[in-house]
C-alpha cells in the first residue's frame, strides 16, 4: 500500500496524468494486451480448430458493411476470411501470437545483450573491442535479411511440417538474436559510465567479487535507458514477425498472426473482401504506433536531460 | 499557375482519348491479344502443350477438328470411312495451298504422320498407328495395329506440314525435318502450314505477329481479322490491366479474383466455360489402412463439400463433380451427383470402426491449379469434422511433383485434363493399377487397384462402336463412383476476355484452342 502511495506521489506519475497521449496510447496498449490474453475466453470461436471453420461462412463481410459474395452475419462481427474464419477470433488469437513473440523476442535479445553489454563495459580491454567489433558487423547486416535467410534455410532444410510446429520458437530465437547489439552497446554505455563512479569503488574496496557489483550494483543503476529501448524494441520485433509472416516466413496461415492474416488476405484486397487484410493491418498499426508513442514519453521522463522543442 | 496545370493536363488527357479513338477505328481488323507465354516454336511438333497447339491452330491445320460442342469437323480431311476394323480412309480437300506456295496432297499427311511418329513428345499419341497408305492425291489409309477408336480423336492433333518445305538442310547443315526440344532446328523458326495466318515476324518472349494468308482455302470462314500481334504478359494483373485500359483486345487466361472486374467492366467481353480439367484429391491406400476401407473412402467423399468449395472458393468458377468426365464426354453419367451428406459420412466412419479418426498427411500444389492451397485448406478443416486430423503441407509445383511421384503424403491433390477430351484418359492415368511397364495408372497417387475397372477400360480402348464404347466408359465411372475410388472436387472452368465488339464467344472451346481465324472483329 505503501508502495502504491509512494508511487501515485512520484514526478513519474505526475507527468504521466498530465500526458494526454501517454494515458491513451497507455490504456490501448493495456486493452489489446488484456484481449490478446484473455483471447479464449472473448473470442466467439476457436481459429485453430479447423473443425469449428465452415467453407460456406466464407467472406461474410463486417455486420456494418456489404460484399458482393455474402450477405453481412451477426455471428462474424468483423466478418470471415477466405476459409471461413472469424475474422474478430483470428484477429484476437493473433493479436496473442504477436505479442508472445514480441515479448520473448525482447527477452532474448535483452538476455543476451545485458550480458555481453555489462561484461565488455566493466571488463574492458580485449572483450571489449572482440564483443563490440562482433556488434558492428551484426549491425551492418540488417535483422530482417538475417531472418529471411535464417529462415527459409530452416523451412527449405526442415520440412513444411516440422516447421509449423516450431514457427513460434523459431521466430523469437531468430528475432531475439538478431538485435542483440542494440541492448548490448546501450548498457555498456551506461556502465562505462558508472564503473568509475564512488559506489562502485566502495563495493570493490570492501571486496565485492566482479559478477556481484556488475549485477547487483551497476545492472540497477542501467535500467532507464533500458526500459526505453524496450518499448521500442517490442514494437520492432512484432514488426519483424509481421514482415516475416507476410513473407510467407513466418506464421503459419493454420495458425495466424496478425502478419499472416494480413498476408492471407492481401490478395482479396482488389476483389472486394478489404476486411480481411485491413482490420488486421489497422490492430497492427495501432499496436505499434501506442507502443512507440509511450516508448517516446518513457525516453523524455526518463532522460531529463532531453526537453521536448 | 494550378488551375493552368490542370488544363492543360485535362488537354493531354482529352488529346490521348480522341487518338486512341481514332488508332482503334483505323486498325479495326488488327487484333492485339496477350497470352501468359507466347509459342515456344513454331514446330508444331516440337512440345505437346497447350501453347504449341494454339499456335498450330494460327499456322497449320488439323485434318479434323472439334467443334465447340465436342463433335468432329472436317478441316483439311473432306469425309473419313472406316473401312475395316483397323483403317480410317480419310478424303483430303483440293485446293489448298501451303504458305510456301506449295499445293498440300496426300503425300504431306504421310509425310507429317512419319514425323509425329518421330517426334518425341507426339509419339506417344500416336503409338497406334503403325502407317498409311496413299490412295491418290486426296485419298489416303490411315491404319491402326489394332482397332482403335481414337483415331478421328487423334486427327484433331495432326496437323500437316509442307513436305517439300521442310526437306533438304538448312543453314546449318542439318536436316530441316529434325525435331529438337530447345534446339536450333530449321522447323522451330520456319513454318509452311495451311492455316489462317502467316508469321511474319517473331521474337521470342516479346512480340509474334502474324497477317492473314491470302490464299487461305476456307473461304466462308467469317473470320476477318487481317493482322495479329501477340504479346506475352506473364503477370495476371498487368494482362487484366492492359486490357481493361483498351491496350489489348484479347487476353487469356483470366485470374478467377479479376472475373468480376471484368464482367462489371462495360467496354470487356468476358466468356467462360465449364472445363473439363478434374481436380481430385487420391487417398493412398498403401500408406493408410483405412483407406483400404471402402466405407472409409466413402465417408470422406461424403464429408467434403465440394459445391461449397466452388461456391466459395472458386467463386462459381467450376463445376463441382462427382465423376471424372465431364459433361459431353463419353462416360459422362448424368445422374452421379455432389454428395456432401456430414451426417452420412459420420454415420460410415462409425461403421467402419474409425468414429474416433485418424490423423493423416496431405499434400497439395500452391501454384499448379486455380486456388489450390486453398481448396487443400478447406478440405482438411471439413476432414476434421469426421474427425480425421489432417497434416497439410502446400507447396511450390516444382516441389510438389517430385513428391507426387514419392507418394510423400496420404492424401494427394491432382489435376487432370485429358490430351484426347476422351474418358478413358482419365482411368487410364488416374486410377487403373499402377503399371509401370504399360505406364498405366502413372498418376494413381491412391494405388487404387480394381480389376474389374482395369478390365472395362482395356476393354473399351478396343472398340470402336460408339454407343458400346459410351456403355463401358460409364460403367467404369460408376464403378469409380460406387467404390469412392478418389475424392472428386470440380471440372476447373475456362475464361477468355476481349473488349466488346471482339467475338471471341464463337471461337473458343473447352480444350482452350481458340479458332483464330474465324474470329470476327466489328
Amino acid at each position: 500500500m505503501l508502495k502504491l502511495k509512494t508511487f501515485l506521489d512520484s514526478d513519474f506519475f505526475y507527468q504521466f496524468k498530465s500526458d494526454r497521449v501517454a494515458i491513451i496510447s497507455f490504456s490501448v496498449i493495456f486493452l489489446f494486451f488484456a484481449a490478446a490474453l484473455f483471447a479464449p475466453l472473448l473470442s466467439p470461436m476457436d481459429p485453430h480448430d479447423p473443425s469449428q471453420i465452415d467453407i460456406m461462412d466464407s467472406e461474410i463481410p463486417p455486420v456494418w458493411s456489404s460484399s458482393d459474395y455474402a450477405e453481412p452475419d451477426e455471428r462474424f462481427l468483423l466478418g470471415t476470411d477466405a476459409q471461413g474464419r472469424d475474422m474478430l477470433s483470428a484477429i484476437l488469437y493473433g493479436l496473442r501470437i504477436s505479442i508472445i513473440i514480441g515479448l520473448f523476442a525482447v527477452a532474448v535479445q535483452m538476455g543476451l545483450g545485458i550480458a555481453i553489454g555489462l561484461i565488455s563495459g566493466y571488463v574492458g580491454g580485449r572483450v571489449d573491442a572482440f564483443f563490440m567489433r562482433l556488434a558492428d558487423i551484426q549491425l551492418s547486416l540488417s535483422t530482417m535479411m538475417i531472418a529471411i535467410i535464417v529462415l527459409a534455410i530452416f523451412q527449405a532444410s526442415f520440412g513444411a511440417e516440422l516447421y509449423e510446429e516450431l514457427a513460434i520458437f523459431m521466430l523469437v530465437m531468430v528475432i531475439g538474436i538478431a538485435e542483440w547489439p542494440q541492448y548490448a552497446r546501450t548498457i555498456r554505455a551506461s556502465v562505462l559510465a558508472e564503473k568509475n563512479k564512488e559506489y562502485v569503488d566502495a563495493a570493490r574496496v570492501i571486496g565485492l567479487s566482479s559478477p556481484t557489483i556488475m549485477v547487483r550494483h551497476i545492472l540497477p543503476n542501467t535500467l532507464s535507458p533500458l526500459l526505453v529501448i524496450s518499448t521500442v524494441q517490442v514494437a520492432n520485433a512484432i514488426i519483424s514477425e509481421a514482415a516475416l509472416s507476410f513473407l510467407g516466413l513466418g506464421m503459419p496461415v493454420t495458425m495466424p498472426s496478425l502478419g499472416s492474416l494480413i498476408s492471407a488476405g492481401f490478395e482479396f484486397i482488389f476483389s472486394g473482401s478489404w476486411w480481411i487484410t485491413t482490420i488486421p493491418s489497422i490492430v497492427l498499426i495501432t499496436l505499434i504506433l501506442t507502443i512507440n508513442l509511450l516508448g517516446d514519453w518513457l525516453r523524455d521522463v526518463l532522460n531529463p536531460k532531453l526537453y521536448k522543442g | 499557375m494550378n488551375l493552368r496545370k490542370l488544363g492543360m493536363v485535362a488537354t493531354v488527357a482529352l488529346a490521348t482519348v480522341i487518338g486512341m479513338g481514332v488508332s482503334t477505328s483505323s486498325h479495326a481488323k488488327t487484333l492485339k491479344m496477350a497470352y501468359d507465354a507466347d509459342p515456344v516454336s513454331l514446330d508444331p511438333m516440337e512440345q505437346l502443350s497447350g501453347g504449341t497447339l494454339q499456335m498450330s491452330h494460327m499456322v497449320f491445320d488439323p485434318l479434323v477438328r472439334f467443334t465447340k460442342d465436342l463433335s468432329y469437323e472436317g478441316r483439311l480431311a473432306t469425309k473419313w470411312e472406316q473401312i475395316d476394323e483397323t483403317t480410317m480412309r480419310i478424303y483430303l480437300r483440293k485446293g489448298v495451298k501451303f504458305h510456301s506456295g506449295n499445293m498440300f496432297s496426300a503425300n504431306d499427311v504421310a509425310w507429317t504422320l512419319n514425323r509425329l511418329k518421330e517426334s518425341p513428345d507426339f509419339k506417344g499419341l500416336f503409338e497406334p498407328f503403325n502407317g498409311s497408305k496413299i490412295i491418290d492425291d486426296y485419298t489416303i489409309d490411315l491404319t491402326t495395329s489394332k482397332p482403335y477408336p481414337l483415331v478421328l480423336t487423334m486427327m484433331t492433333y495432326m496437323f500437316p506440314m509442307d513436305s517439300k518445305f521442310y526437306t533438304g538442310t538448312d543453314a546449318n547443315g542439318n536436316p530441316k525435318d529434325m525435331v529438337k526440344k530447345h534446339g536450333n532446328a530449321f522447323a522451330s523458326t520456319n513454318e509452311s502450314g495451311t492455316g489462317p495466318f502467316v508469321v511474319t515476324s517473331r521474337e521470342q518472349g516479346v512480340r509474334v505477329e502474324f497477317d492473314r494468308f491470302a490464299d487461305y482455302w476456307d473461304k466462308e470462314s467469317k473470320g476477318n481479322v487481317s493482322k495479329i500481334i501477340m504479346t506475352p504478359i506473364k503477370e495476371a494483373p498487368t494482362r487484366v490491366a492492359s486490357l481493361l485500359a483498351g491496350d489489348i483486345d484479347f487476353i487469356a487466361p483470366v485470374p478467377p479474383t479479376d472475373l468480376k472486374r471484368i464482367e462489371d467492366d462495360a467496354n470487356s467481353n468476358l466468356v467462360t466455360m465449364t472445363g473439363t480439367r478434374i481436380i481430385t484429391f487420391q487417398m493412398n491406400q498403401e500408406r493408410v489402412e483405412a483407406f483400404k476401407d471402402k466405407r472409409v473412402r466413402q465417408a470422406i467423399v461424403h464429408a467434403i463439400n465440394n459445391e461449397g468449395i466452388v461456391k466459395k472458393i472458386m467463386k462459381g468458377f467450376g463445376t463441382a463433380a462427382a465423376q471424372q468426365s465431364a459433361a459431353g464426354q463419353l462416360g459422362h453419367v448424368e445422374a452421379l451427383k455432389p454428395r456432401y451428406d456430414l451426417k452420412k459420412a459420420k454415420a460410415l466412419m462409425k461403421e467402419a470402426g474409425y468414429e474416433k479418426g485418424f490423423n493423416i498427411t496431405m499434400m497439395a500444389p500452391n501454384n499448379r491449379y486455380v486456388n489450390d492451397a486453398k481448396i487443400a485448406e478447406a478440405v482438411a478443416s471439413m476432414l476434421s469434422k469426421i474427425n480425421i486430423k489432417v497434416d497439410l503441407t502446400t507447396m511450390p509445383k516444382a516441389q510438389y511433383w517430385p513428391k507426387f511421384d514419392e507418394r510423400a503424403a496420404d492424401m494427394m491433390m491432382i489435376g487432370w485434363h485429358p490430351d484426347t477430351e476422351d474418358s478413358a484418359n482419365y482411368s487410364e492415368f488416374l486410377l487403373m493399377t499402377p503399371n509401370t511397364e504399360t505406364g498405366k495408372g502413372q498418376y494413381n497417387s491412391g494405388n487404387f487397384a480394381n480389376a474389374e475397372l482395369d478390365a472395362l477400360v482395356n476393354k473399351a480402348n478396343t472398340i470402336t462402336d460408339i454407343a458400346e464404347r459410351k456403355k463401358l466408359l460409364q460403367q467404369v465411372e460408376q464403378l469409380a463412383y460406387d467404390e469412392a475410388a478418389f475424392v472428386p472436387l470440380h471440372w476447373q472452368n475456362l475464361a477468355w476476355a476481349a473488349r466488346k465488339g471482339v467475338h471471341i464467344e464463337d471461337i473458343v472451346n473447352v480444350m482452350n484452342f481458340p479458332y483464330l481465324g474465324d474470329l470476327v472483329v466489328d
